[in-house]
């Protein structure tokens, strides 16, 4: 019926159907073997309440035939993937997929796969995007996405509690989710004493290689009551749900670090908005914009923010306030600018790169704030890159360029210590050259009490 | 019906070791949230709980539902 040739890569896996993409839109077939679930999800009234609570993505049924069946979802802005959040969002994610299994086995069905790729962030939650992951529950059998579960949420979150966020970026080479035996080498040795740490990791780890030879299902039979199961899962939810990180939030009061004067802020924040307003700009990506506080004054304005950092805690930090704020147009990125997550997977093109997806989006205007002294004198990027990379993601950029006499320019410049007239580019005026090769200059101002220019700047065409 | 199964099985390897291994997590499971309930109720014998939660969340769907239906602008 549709030509396979739209199929998204990221669905090949599973023989119950397939993404694709008509025009602009993705949409999803469900192909005739996965027929009598569907019906099923959809005789016992499934999906609305999941819908309702915002736990499961909406869908419109759109056609039906012997052949397939196409559903049409509410559209995501951005796939941002795991190794893409933060822990809280991490943790939200896996907390989500057990309540769905839970809710699930209340109306005998079950999940048949508990990847953390069926997840992801849409109007400041998580929520879940496979609509075909649901199958029959089986009468006393266990779950069969139990290990995935496992290697997807379970392993990389304890892994962060225990070793820091960075251990969620794991996530990025392994896509079946994180081996068992060597997330049971890399804990302490006291996490054997804990009942949940002990069974789910390293027990499992030990029945893993005892058996990994063993591949007739048939030849035992498995049984475990619903009752164990719901236990199980109950022991995991309580267990994650506690889990947090250890580390000092080192960015948390970044902005009471900075070398900025109440009305320097004041005016950075204001000259913002104005430029973007004027653009009637609806998508913002900012690039570096640590918790959000910049991109969040625009919010009212338009439909989504994208703030990217390189630090966890920024993130974090950003993610709580969306939370606290209950706020539908941010949308947190773990993103760092000197290695953008690039594409996984089966032809490297399972999961998507970051700078594919953001180029899928179409950011209309790009903030970049006290963000280029980073790339350039810590990141070693010569301006003339880091143009054409902002000028490759949107035709309007806001950048902010911190002169030599700036504090924190100082002091990455004194870190290269005898290599420190190698940077001596760094100025005004070779920034202004380089980034003209790609944009025009529409304005620029001084930020009233410190050494730095904010830029509007239009890609030439 | 049996083909639809049969054809779920190819999916993915659920590992036999991982699908032998929950009997032994949920008894584990099962032991850690009964000596919990029973820690609870002993402490709320003696007045010891604190009303507040671990968890913001829970596993339960109906909770949620209670919840007011937040949907706002910004």
């Amino acid at each position: 019926m549709k030509s396979k040739a739209h199929r998204h890569q990221a669905s090949f896996r599973d023989p119950s159907g397939y993404i694709f993409q008509e025009g602009p839109v993705v949409k999803r077939v469900i192909n005739p073997i996965y027929f009598p679930v569907y019906d099923a999800l959809c005789k016992a009234d499934f999906f609305s309440p999941l819908f309702k609570a915002k736990m499961l993505i909406p869908h419109v049924e759109q056609q039906r035939s012997t052949e397939a069946i196409v559903l049409k979802p509410d559209q995501i802005d951005l796939m941002t993937y795991p190794y893409e959040w933060s822990f809280e969002q991490y943790k939200q994610a896996a907390l989500l997929t057990l309540k769905l299994q839970n809710f699930a086995l209340d109306r005998d069905f079950s999940l048949k796969d508990a990847s953390a790729y069926n997840v992801t962030f849409h109007r400041g939650k998580p929520i879940f995007i496979d609509t075909l992951s649901f199958d029959f529950y089986q009468k006393d059998s266990p779950w069969r996405a139990y290990k995935q579960f496992i290697s997807h949420f379970f392993a990389p979150l304890v892994l962060a509690h225990y070793h820091g966020a960075q251990a969620l970026k794991m996530m990025q080479t392994h896509i079946d989710g994180i081996p068992i035996a060597l997330v049971a080498s890399m804990l302490p040795k006291r996490t054997k004493l804990s009942p949940t740490l002990y069974t789910n990791i390293h027990l499992m780890a030990k029945m893993e290689a005892k058996h990994k030879d063993e591949y007739n299902p048939k030849s035992r039979e498995i049984k475990l009551s619903k009752k164990s199961l719901r236990n199980l899962l109950r022991s995991l939810f309580d267990y994650i749900n506690k889990l947090d990180l250890k580390e000092q939030s080192e960015w948390g009061d970044y902005y009471n670090k900075t070398n900025y004067q109440p009305e320097s802020f004041r005016f950075k924040k204001e000259q913002i908005q104005k430029w973007i307003a004027g653009y009637s700009v609806r998508k913002v990506l900012d690039v570096g914009g640590n918790d959000g506080t910049f991109a969040r004054v625009l919010l009212r304005d338009i439909d989504l923010a994208v703030v990217a950092d390189i630090d966890h805690n920024a993130v974090a930090l950003n993610y709580a306030q969306v939370q606290a704020n209950k706020e539908v147009k941010m949308l947190p990125l773990w993103f760092d600018v000197g290695q953008p997550s690039p594409g996984i997977g089966w032809s490297n093109t399972e999961r998507d790169s970051i700078l594919t997806r953001l180029s899928n989006w179409g950011p209309e205007a790009v903030l970049a704030l006290a963000v280029i002294h980073h790339m350039t004198l810590s990141g070693n990027i010569p301006f003339n890159d880091s143009a054409r990379f902002f000028a490759a993601l949107s035709s309007v950029l806001i950048i902010e360029f911190p002169k030599r006499d700036d504090s924190w320019v100082d002091s990455l410049l004194q870190r290269k210590r005898e290599f420190i007239n190698h940077f001596d580019h760094y100025n005004q005026e070779e920034f202004e050259r380089a980034y003209q090769e790609h944009f025009t200059i529409e304005e620029k101002v001084v930020i009233p009490g410190s050494h730095r220019v904010l830029y509007l700047m239009m890609t030439r065409e | 019906m049996m083909g639809y199964f049969s054809m779920m099985f190819l999916y993915f390897d659920p590992g036999l070791g991982a699908m032998l291994v929950q009997a032994i997590v949920a008894a584990a499971a099962g032991i850690v949230l009964f000596s919990k309930n029973f820690m609870y109720k002993v402490k709320s014998f003696f007045g010891l709980t604190k009303s507040q939660k671990d968890g913001i969340d829970t596993l339960d769907f109906e909770q949620d539902e209670k919840q007011p239906n937040e949907e706002q602008g910004s």
